[in-house]
């Protein structure tokens, strides 16, 4: 790709941005959210149509018209939302739009039998004739990469393949990755998952603000100086965070004893004070999600007791919830979180006039002065707060719910995944935010998949396992390795 | 070798997929077998009980077919019964009043039934309009032309007409070293033919061809079908065109049934279509359906005023509000095995454990 150049209204989202992909090469694409990663691949899949500069692929130009164009041409994507249709079974969403015909009719048992073969080289193993919907988001992801890989393409392209996978996936993913590197095709990968561009790429581009910084070789630079050139600011400032200081006389904020909901999560037992942050740790699926939504009600506890600022309550539904001035941001900001059509104003002002109570609006004024201060405060980066929300980047999306939430001023704020999908710059930006937070008083709890910012910021550390409390560290002295111990901990016992 | 087979067994009736239409089949069997269990001795159980199902809503049934696709979708046709009584204006209008050849009329008229729905399906798929309102104009359309043509009602009289209104294959037996027709009398006539052949062709373009898958996954998500390739505004277009040939048919086949062309015919009758779809157990957000469904789906709808024809003593409206309360029940059972706990677990341990 030659001197791509994109504009939006307003923006120039590319600008002259060169890129080149050699075969049987991973090469990492990188930068921070918005930084026009994306658009980029857009342009490559036909999504977008460019405004100058050129593509070519083996020596002949192209111009891919959409993602079918593009695909016949042997640009094959996986998107990062997954992009499947979970109405159908699982095979089905491999083959559909190719599917092997015989006799003038669809062979189902072709289909079937090549899913089954494929997924084996996943090491996943499962009925591919069940509906997609009954699998979980990582199976679901690795389908779609199963699909993408089995069109027999030139150039795959991975838009953020991890993000949903645990370890173990994850290592089954890069096992195929380089199965199909030594076959010779091109692999464009994203991800903002530092260690994975180390250990798979060869190559490495940076983009910023829809500019070209720099081509590198993977194994002539640190992470260090790519994290710069991604963010283009002093790494002392990204790297110095001091955690919350604990006040010694701090109050009880919640103390949970004993609470479960039966089949998903049991028995546990936590407290947290006033301005403490809570990290929790685990596997995807250990637990941690269940836990956060018991204690917002949104799923009912059945078992334990809960008190908070010492007081017993009972949480049935999150109304409960935020009337404890409880807040809580969920993982999937797509699904639960954002409402896209709306403004960033409306999005912001969601929750507050919701625990008003609809007697009560709030003012245009009033409303926009909270926009607006929570847009400088955030630093959340749009023209003004009258944008849509779903035209923001995910980082940016990520702040106006935290927005939304830090607008009723709860006292705990339950954070699920808060930085996933997003990149080093906002995430740095988010956990002093968090910090800062804490610092005022709020109590946080924080979920997230990432050992080193859990760490980096808990002042302790709850790890999750199957469903239940499996152990818990403090923040100051605890290491990647200790959290790993506890997690793979009783795994071990099991299989012996 | 048999635990084998008995454990693939459980596999089809507890996958979600199917369960709707085995739920639909079950219904209907336990309505029809209480009803022979009840009035088998006045006549219920008798062959010509259950062939005149078919009989007196064949044309529901051609309809239902181009409906289900749809639906399927995630749209939705309003137009169905005006179309199909514009059809039966320009039959009877045609033949009787003009007198054209029948078989020109019935081109005509499923010619302008496929542009209707052609029509139809670009504003839904190219201007965005949404389905019901497209369709709504469809409808008015239609019906508009229906009065313009006649406002009386217009009996049929032309000799093909009769003819191919009049064919009927009886279900015959072996009695006595000759073939004769079972007593009561059992026939299938035309319109039963052309039922049960739509419901086939339906079934295998549904199952065996792209342009079937295709309309599941539009159905399904149809941003992450235009993102895996597929061709998501032909598909649209097709399906609405299939349904405008379908609602002309049916348009057909009610001309046979009751002979004549009326304006006001078939008042409502695309809420009768629509309600038999998702008592088959279409899902009216799209995405799933199965032919075969469709067709119990019918079936199921037409059992109830029979039974209340049996009965003798209940009131006929009686039929609307069984059917009302059918249409609920499948809506909630939607409900329930779609989002509910069945359908979604929310990790599967399985690849896990090697």
């Amino acid at each position: 790709m030659k001197g791509i150049e994109i504009q939006f209204p307003g923006v120039k989202a590319l600008d002259g941005v060169d890129f080149s992909l050699r075969r049987g090469e991973v090469h990492a694409l990188l930068g921070e959210n918005g930084a026009g990663k994306s658009t980029l691949i857009k342009c490559l899949t036909g999504v977008n149509k460019m405004d100058a500069g050129k593509i070519t692929l083996e020596g002949k130009e192209i111009r891919p018209t959409d993602p079918k164009n593009a695909m016949d041409l042997g640009i094959s994507t996986v998107f990062q939302e997954i992009n499947l249709c979970d109405n159908l079974s699982v095979a089905e969403n491999i083959f559909i739009g190719r599917q092997p015909i015989r006799r003038g009719q669809i062979d189902w048992k072709e289909i079937n039998r090549r899913s089954q073969e494929l997924l084996e080289r996943f090491k996943i193993h499962i009925d591919v004739t069940r509906p997609l919907s009954q699998y979980s988001t990582a199976i679901q992801q690795m389908v779609s990469i199963a699909r993408a890989v089995d069109v027999d393409a030139k150039v795959l392209i991975l838009d953020e393949p991890t993000s949903s996978l645990d370890n173990e996936e994850v290592k089954r993913l890069f096992d195929v990755m380089r199965d199909l590197k030594a076959q010779g095709m091109g692999i464009i990968f994203i991800t903002h998952f530092l260690d994975q561009v180390f250990e798979m790429s060869d190559r490495l581009t940076v983009l910023r603000n829809g500019h070209l910084i720099g081509v590198y070789n993977a194994n002539e630079i640190t992470k260090l100086e790519l994290v710069s050139s991604m963010i283009g600011k002093d790494l002392d400032e990204i790297f110095d965070l001091k955690r919350a200081t604990q006040k010694p006389d701090a109050k009880m904020m919640l103390e949970a004893d004993h609470i479960g909901v039966p089949g998903k999560v049991e028995d546990i037992s936590f407290n947290q004070k006033q301005g403490e942050l809570l990290g929790f740790a685990g596997l995807l699926g250990s637990g941690r999600t269940e836990t956060a939504e018991m204690l917002f009600g949104v799923t009912k506890m059945q078992n334990g007791d809960l008190k908070v600022a010492g007081i017993p309550i009972k949480i049935g539904e999150p109304m409960d919830a935020i009337n404890h001035k409880i807040a809580f941001c969920p993982e999937d900001r797509k699904r639960d979180g954002i409402i896209g059509d709306l403004t960033i104003r409306e999005n912001i002002a969601l929750a507050l006039q919701a625990r008003r109570g609809m007697m009560k609006p709030m003012s245009r004024k009033e409303q926009d002065e909270l926009a607006d201060k929570y847009i400088k405060m955030l630093s959340i980066a749009t023209p003004d707060a009258e944008k849509k929300i779903k035209e923001l980047s995910g980082g940016n999306q990520q702040k106006v719910i935290l927005a939304r939430w830090m607008a009723t001023e709860p006292d705990l704020l339950i954070l699920d995944e808060p930085t996933r999908c997003i990149d080093v710059g906002a995430k740095a930006e988010i956990h002093r935010l968090m910090l800062q937070m804490c610092e005022e008083g709020m109590s946080i709890i924080f979920i997230s998949s990432e050992l080193d910012e859990i760490i980096r910021c808990s002042n302790r550390i709850i790890v999750m396992r199957d469903g239940k409390k499996a152990g818990e560290l403090s923040g100051e002295n605890c290491t990647q390795a200790d959290i790993m111990r506890i997690i793979a901990g009783e795994k071990d016992g099991e299989t012996a | 070798m048999d635990k084998k087979k008995s454990s693939k067994l459980v596999n089809f009736v507890t996958n979600p997929k199917y369960l709707m239409v085995l739920a639909t089949i079950g219904i209907f069997l336990v309505i029809y077998g209480a009803g022979i269990l009840m009035y088998g001795d006045r006549g219920f159980s008798k062959l010509r009980t259950f062939m005149m199902l078919f009989v007196d809503n064949a044309y529901i049934g051609i309809s239902a077919v181009g409906m289900t696709m749809v639906l399927i979708t995630g749209g939705i046709d309003l137009s169905v019964a005006a179309v199909a009584s514009l059809t039966g204006m320009f039959i009877a209008y045609g033949t009787t009043v003009l007198g054209l050849d029948p078989v020109l009329c019935m081109a005509f008229s499923i010619l302008v039934g496929v542009l209707l729905g052609l029509g139809m399906g670009a504003l839904v798929t190219y201007l965005k309009i949404p389905p019901f309102v497209a369709t709504l104009t469809g409808m008015f359309l239609a019906r508009g032309v229906c009065s313009l043509i006649s406002r009386e009602s217009i009996s049929i009289n032309n000799e093909l007409i009769d003819k191919m209104a009049g064919w009927k294959m009886y279900f015959m037996k072996y009695s006595g070293g000759e073939w004769v027709k079972i007593k009561p009398v059992a026939y299938i006539n035309l319109n039963v033919v052309i039922f049960i052949v739509m419901i086939i062709i339906g079934t295998i373009i549904l199952q065996k061809t792209r342009f079937g898958r295709n309309v599941y996954a539009v159905g399904g998500n149809e941003q992450s079908a235009r993102l895996m390739g597929l061709p998501v505004d032909k598909t649209k277009m097709m399906v609405y065109g299939f349904n405008g040939f379908c609602s002309a048919l049916a348009g057909i086949a009610y001309a046979l049934y009751v002979k004549s062309g009326w304006n006001l015919a078939l008042q409502g009758g695309e809420l009768d279509v629509i309600s038999a779809a998702v008592i088959g157990g279409v899902l009216l957000s799209g995405g799933v359906g199965y032919m075969i469904g469709t067709f119990f789906g019918v079936l199921l709808k037409a059992v109830i005023p029979s039974l209340i024809t049996f009965n003798g003593t209940l009131s006929s409206w009686w039929g609307k509000i069984i059917t009302g309360a059918l249409v609920l029940l499948f809506v909630a059972l939607q409900q329930i095995v779609m989002h509910g706990k069945i359908f979604k677990k929310k990790s599967d341990p399985s690849h896990k454990k090697e």
